[in-house]
């Protein structure tokens, strides 16, 4: 839609190559992260090559600080996990350290997200009518609860943006200013949504989603089309710097040679249907 | 295989190790302190059977069941299919990430309700079978978060009635808040004010201890001692919540080598009611140092849950039903070559 065929954003790189090195600019040195595999797994690893090599990774599944072999597909892959310091257990990592509030950055994803950010994975549809059922929380609401910074990579589609999530499996900014404090959980926290269209960050007075900055080419009127609930650009609102060459080739042939998760085609994902 | 057999089953005649017995006795021996308390003889029995035996002896229908591995990762799947093999339903499913081993049971009918934090393959997809039961109806859920089920679990093994996170709270994850009426009991979920902190919501959850555990891990000896390498999930807390648990692993070892590095056992055998040496047990997932998970096997099986119950059915009858065992069904389904191949291709990661 808006011209641009899906992969190809301009002079040699794809959107997707895009979003990862976006949101990887969104990784801070020294940032204990909690993450998966995919994209997000890619954004961070590049950050630790690039601008931020004492970022330390955490997998839900358990790792604490791999050496990522390119390219793990599951939590579970052994790839994920070499030459770790520690393949633990899950209460090492949601309870010892994401619970304990020793994350700094967490990346989450989901089918839906809303306009304060609250995240839906467990089911498209409301009681009654019918429902999509979705993979479920995972570790994404203990992320949510216990995050001081989220980030989301996902495409942007208006079906994934609606108004209100159908059920709010990982909290954002739940109803509005002040809701998560009155709900037991902290406020000091923020959201980023890194699309194919737009970086999305919370208005930090509203809470609501607004628009950071436009990928290159992308109006705010081609975003305001694809996002089912009323959005507004930040006052500083600029477009997304391209990628360097030097990143290309990070992205290309250090972290993912295979093409596992860069390729044009999106992989089939039960989720999307 | 016929007089391994017999063996097996005059052994699994010995009563086993009772774990309330011999704390009982001590208990029962009273008199003054001067008087020198004998010692008893450690009551060790052989806990080694067959899958069959196992299933059959703690599988019962209706059960709760702990279900160990994630993802694509140590997933029981041995056991899971001698299960399917001997069609035990109304199973309540119990876990953390429950994927293909889960997904299988569902598949074959013989699952009711999962509590669990997610039903997911990842890349591979959603547990297809999960999803579709869920949506027609015929599979309760319980939704949990990762962190939740690992709670639940940490009360059922330290044995308490509940624990207390902070997960869950603003999302619909927690139930309605209950009536406040006289007998009205919590559901799922409970949030109450922090006794030490007046105002500060905190999320109680009740115990898990299911009836009957599963796991696949790399060593164990006879005893039921259990050496679990690399990432060890919900599995510690969810084994030692359980009133049974079935191990099977990859190779039996002696229990003097257990003894000899003691602070490596992940379980000691108290927590162990029956271990199945199986290797590939957890075929088509990984086991941390010994083989990598097979992809292609994955999307078999998802392309079947995909496209409805009468590909499972075909799935399963050909790689369930029709095997005899679950070596058989790894002669048939993997073959040599490739099992080999996924041995190597993990030696070259770890």
């Amino acid at each position: 839609m808006f011209g641009m065929p899906e992969g190809s954003a301009g002079a040699g790189y794809s959107h997707r190559e895009l979003m990862v090195i976006e949101a990887a600019r969104h990784v801070r040195d020294g940032d204990i992260v909690f993450v998966g595999t995919g994209l997000p797994l890619l954004a961070t690893t590049f950050a630790q090559r690039t601008h931020a090599p004492d970022v330390v990774c955490v997998i839900e599944s358990g790792v604490i600080a791999p050496r990522v072999r390119p390219t793990p597909i599951s939590v579970s892959d052994p790839k994920v996990m070499y030459q770790a310091v520690r393949l633990g257990s899950l209460r090492d990592v949601l309870g010892c350290l994401l619970q304990r509030g020793m994350i700094d950055l967490g990346f989450l994803g989901g089918a839906q997200i809303d306009r304060y950010g609250n995240i839906n994975s467990t089911r498209i549809g409301v009681p009654g009518a019918t429902q999509r059922r979705l993979p479920g929380s995972g570790g994404g609401n203990d992320m949510a609860s216990h995050c001081p910074r989220l980030l989301v990579i996902t495409r942007h589609e208006r079906r994934r943006f609606p108004e209100r999530c159908d059920f709010i499996t990982s909290p954002g900014f739940l109803d509005g200013p002040g809701a998560r404090r009155r709900a037991g959980l902290s406020d000091e926290f923020a959201v980023t949504v890194v699309t194919d269209l737009a970086v999305m960050e919370n208005d930090p007075v509203t809470c609501a989603l607004r628009v950071a900055q436009l990928m290159p080419g992308v109006t705010l009127d081609a975003v305001r089309a694809e996002t089912g609930f009323r959005i507004e650009a930040a006052p500083q609102a600029r477009e997304v710097t391209p990628p360097t060459d030097a990143d290309l080739r990070v992205l290309r042939e250090e972290l993912d040679p295979a093409r596992v998760y860069l390729k044009a085609e999106e992989p089939v994902s039960g989720s999307r249907r | 295989m016929n007089h391994f057999t017999c063996a097996y089953l005059t052994l699994c005649e010995i009563p086993l190790y009772d774990l309330g017995g011999a704390a009982r006795a001590r208990a029962g021996r009273g008199g003054p302190a001067s008087v020198p308390m004998t010692p008893q003889p450690p009551r060790v029995t052989d806990k080694l059977m067959t899958a069959q035996e196992a299933v059959a002896r703690y599988v019962r229908p209706g059960a709760v069941l702990g279900m160990g591995g994630q993802n694509i990762g140590r997933c029981p799947m041995a056991l899971t299919q001698e299960i399917i093999r001997q069609r035990i339903g109304g199973l309540t499913v119990a876990g953390c990430n429950l994927s293909i081993a889960m997904d299988q049971l569902v598949g074959a009918g013989l699952v009711s309700r999962c509590i669990c934090g997610s039903g997911n393959l990842e890349r591979f997809g959603t547990t297809f079978c999960w999803r579709r039961a869920i949506e027609e109806g015929t599979l309760q859920i319980d939704d949990y978060s990762h962190l939740a089920m690992v709670t639940r679990f940490l009360a059922g093994e330290m044995g308490v009635p509940f624990m207390p996170t902070r997960s869950l709270l603003g999302s619909d994850l927690l139930p309605p808040a209950p009536e406040p009426s006289a007998g009205a009991r919590p559901g799922k979920a409970l949030v109450i004010d922090n006794p030490w902190a007046p105002g500060e919501p905190v999320v109680l959850v009740p115990a898990l201890q299911p009836d009957v555990s599963i796991v696949h891990v790399q060593r164990a000896d006879r005893m039921g001692n259990l050496i679990i390498e690399g990432f060890s999930t919900h599995e510690p807390e969810m084994i030692r919540a359980s009133r049974h648990v079935i191990a099977s692993c990859e190779e039996l070892v002696p229990t003097d080598e257990i003894r000899a590095h003691p602070e490596q056992t992940t379980i000691p055998f108290l927590h162990v009611s029956a271990v199945v040496v199986q290797r590939f047990g957890a075929y088509p997932t990984s086991v941390h140092r010994y083989y990598d998970f097979d992809g292609a096997q994955v999307s078999a099986y998802q392309a079947a849950a995909r496209a409805g119950a009468a590909a499972v059915a075909e799935y399963l009858n050909a790689r369930v039903w029709g095997c005899a065992n679950f070596d058989d069904h790894l002669a048939r389904i993997a073959g040599r070559n490739t099992l080999e191949g996924l041995r190597q291709a993990m030696q070259a990661i770890v």
